[in-house]
């Protein structure tokens, strides 16, 4: 079959590989009929996510039909149409029976290196180093999804695609980053970036009652992108002196109740402390830029909520404790915890109160895979979301 | 997985520290001895170079008899001899070498600051008594969410991992873990191998050390009693094993797999 594989920094290739195999008896294989890049694909595609090897496939937004299924799924048919959870949870974990999926304490055969690098391990995730297990991911034509009896959502047919495809990631991680934010109503939720997951994370605060979401970025195409489709303020951060300032104005001095940081370890911004985060960052010296994150954390309103859901791997320099302990913020953040949102999303792209493919931009062949990661890399095109097809 | 170690050995830290340390000293002596040489004052013509190599040798006999014994008191004073005997031939050296003598000097003054603690290690180590004791206590536990009686089940059945608890006279315990989680399963062994903490060292390098296979073999018990089956990955297709680790293949699927 043909998959995208990682072949170093800066590179993705399309390639012929084996076709997967059931290994397991809770295995299923699935025939991917649409995947996509994710911003958190970009980490590895610049060579920030430790331990990937030359040939890994990547990707963990898919979805397809099930062709094979070991002995052991009984939920599924073969022919069943299903969107997959990027992380891979057993299901019968202590983890997995109170929904903290990503955590699950069986599905990463790699646990002993994410013990050594976070003090516990992680679940496994499709095409995401090997780190979080080594699993072939889905940017191909073809996958093997272990625990296929715990992850994968049967879909009807009648919707499409692009409207189903994000619930295996940037939905539910937008979602869960707006949760976090304990929304009961009249809030203020800020949140930056506006990549896939600060769409989703904006129409979710919405959808959950947020007052007023500001949605922070430095391409006016993405902010657009919102306005229109989610009917959120933004702020373009390169037309402020500081953001932080911006958004106290913008609240009447308070600041915002909860904060959204939806950007991660490659944050851009402009001054001497990026400088400083960049060449601390190039020379390994630390692996996150977080600017965002401290921005988030400043602009915060006393006892209010900061929310990560941007992608973190290592060690963060000039992290401001100072302001989170004697402000009385409270930090929530994690892997999303997917197949915990599968329905309930699910049943609200259904009941219409959202259609996700508002943000694909790009829909390219799964030979294109290369320039699909060019083209989000450097936001050529307008691009916000690349959808591949195998 | 937890794993929780207690050193009861004789020797502290500050004789294992001093071990390494006439390893590595010893080695760069045999492998660069004219460098050495030059570097304390001396010619690095053929007699002192060849004091060089034959002091390097020294150094490596003490450092492999400090950490190899469980109790290494004679080699710890032997060190000290051999503090006394560089003095000696540095001292010679600033005498023989006038213009160089700041070099000598500084060496001097290394050999010197090494001197105060292999005397107060020797000392420590000559006031120990009894059997000498080298183990080293290590215990793992790991959580499995199921019944006690449904862990002791899959315990019976786990022949193989039986058998290794057993070669290495370990102990084994299960206790109901608190809050409904299931069942904590501990287990127990002294570790002493063959060669003292250079044995350690070696087997532990290679991934051939227990506590590593254990810590393998737990993780595998786990999943096998709470999923069923043993997690494989592409690039880990048989299960993880540490040992392996640095082969691991891509995230491919196999050629062929096999089930």
């Amino acid at each position: 079959m043909k998959a995208t594989c990682w072949m170093g920094r800066n590179s993705v290739e399309v390639e012929d590989v084996p076709d997967p195999k059931i290994l397991n008896d809770r295995d299923a294989i699935v025939r991917i009929t649409s995947t996509a890049i994710c911003g958190s694909d970009l980490h590895l595609y610049d060579g920030y996510i430790p331990t990937m090897k030359r040939g890994d496939i990547l990707g963990h937004e898919f979805m397809g039909e099930v062709v094979e299924k070991g002995k052991a799924v009984e939920n599924l048919e073969v022919g069943d149409r299903v969107v997959v959870p990027f992380p891979i949870s057993c299901g019968n974990c202590w983890a997995c029976e109170h929904e903290l999926y990503s955590l699950c304490e069986n599905s990463n055969p790699n646990a002993r290196l994410a013990e050594k690098m976070f003090g516990y391990p992680t679940a496994g995730i499709f095409g995401y180093s090997h780190l979080t297990g080594g699993f072939a991911g889905g940017q191909a034509e073809y996958a093997r999804v272990p625990f296929a009896d715990v992850g994968p959502i049967k879909i009807e047919n009648g919707v499409s695609d692009e409207s189903v495809l994000f619930l295996s990631d940037v939905f539910p991680t937008g979602y869960m980053g707006a949760e976090m934010c304990d929304i009961s109503g009249g809030e203020v939720i800020a949140i930056w970036g506006a990549g896939p997951v600060g769409q989703f994370a904006a129409a979710s605060a919405k959808l959950l009652g947020a007052e007023r979401v500001i949605l922070i970025d430095r391409f006016d195409y993405r902010l657009e992108i919102a306005r229109k489709n989610t009917g959120v303020e933004t702020l373009n951060y390169e037309e402020v002196d500081s953001v932080p300032e911006a958004l106290k104005e913008l609240t009447g001095g308070r600041g915002p109740d909860a904060c959204i940081d939806a950007v991660g370890m490659e944050a851009h911004h402009h001054g001497a402390l990026y400088a400083y985060d960049r060449v601390k960052q190039a020379a390994r010296m630390e692996s996150e830029r977080a600017f965002a994150l401290r921005e988030a954390i400043m602009s915060c309103r006393n006892g209010g909520i900061v929310s990560i859901v941007g992608v973190y791997g290592g060690l963060v320099d000039k992290f401001p404790i100072g302001a989170v302990m004697n402000r009385g913020l409270t930090i929530r953040t994690g892997q999303c915890h997917v197949h915990r949102y599968l329905k309930p999303l699910l049943e609200r792209i259904q009941n219409g109160e959202i259609d996700p493919s508002f943000i694909v931009t790009h829909q390219l062949r799964l030979s294109d895979a290369p320039r699909g990661y060019e083209l989000f890399k450097h936001k050529q095109d307008d691009c916000l979301k690349v959808v591949l097809k195998p | 997985m937890a794993t929780h170690s207690i050193r009861k050995t004789d020797k502290g830290s500050l004789a294992r520290f001093l071990g390494w340390f006439s390893i590595g000293l010893g080695t760069a002596q045999v492998a660069a001895p004219r460098a050495l040489c030059r570097l304390v004052g001396a010619e690095g013509d053929g007699t002192s170079r060849k004091v060089m190599r034959l002091m390097g040798a020294r150094e490596l006999t003490q450092g492999v008899g400090i950490l190899a014994r469980p109790r290494p008191t004679g080699w710890l004073w032997s060190r000290v001899g051999g503090d006394a005997l560089d003095l000696g031939l540095l001292a010679a050296t600033a005498v023989r070498n006038p213009d160089r003598r700041l070099r000598a000097a500084l060496a001097i003054a290394n050999v010197a600051a090494v001197t105060a603690p292999d005397i107060a290690e020797s000392l420590r180590l000559s006031r120990q008594q009894g059997e000498p004791n080298d183990g080293k206590r290590i215990r793992k536990a790991v959580t499995i969410k199921k019944d006690r009686t449904d862990v002791e089940a899959a315990w019976l059945g786990a022949a193989d991992l039986r058998r290794k608890i057993e070669d290495a006279k370990a102990s084994v315990r299960f206790a109901k873990a608190p809050g409904d989680r299931g069942t904590e399963l501990a287990v127990e062994y002294t570790d002493a191998p063959l060669g003292g903490d250079l044995g350690r060292t070696t087997v532990k390098l290679i991934g051939r050390d227990l506590a590593t296979q254990l810590s393998d073999d737990l993780r595998r018990f786990k999943q096998q009693v709470e999923t069923g089956e043993i997690v494989r990955s592409d690039s880990t297709p048989a299960g993880h094993l540490l040992s392996n680790h640095l082969k691991q293949r891509p995230a491919q699927p196999l050629e062929e797999a096999t089930r």
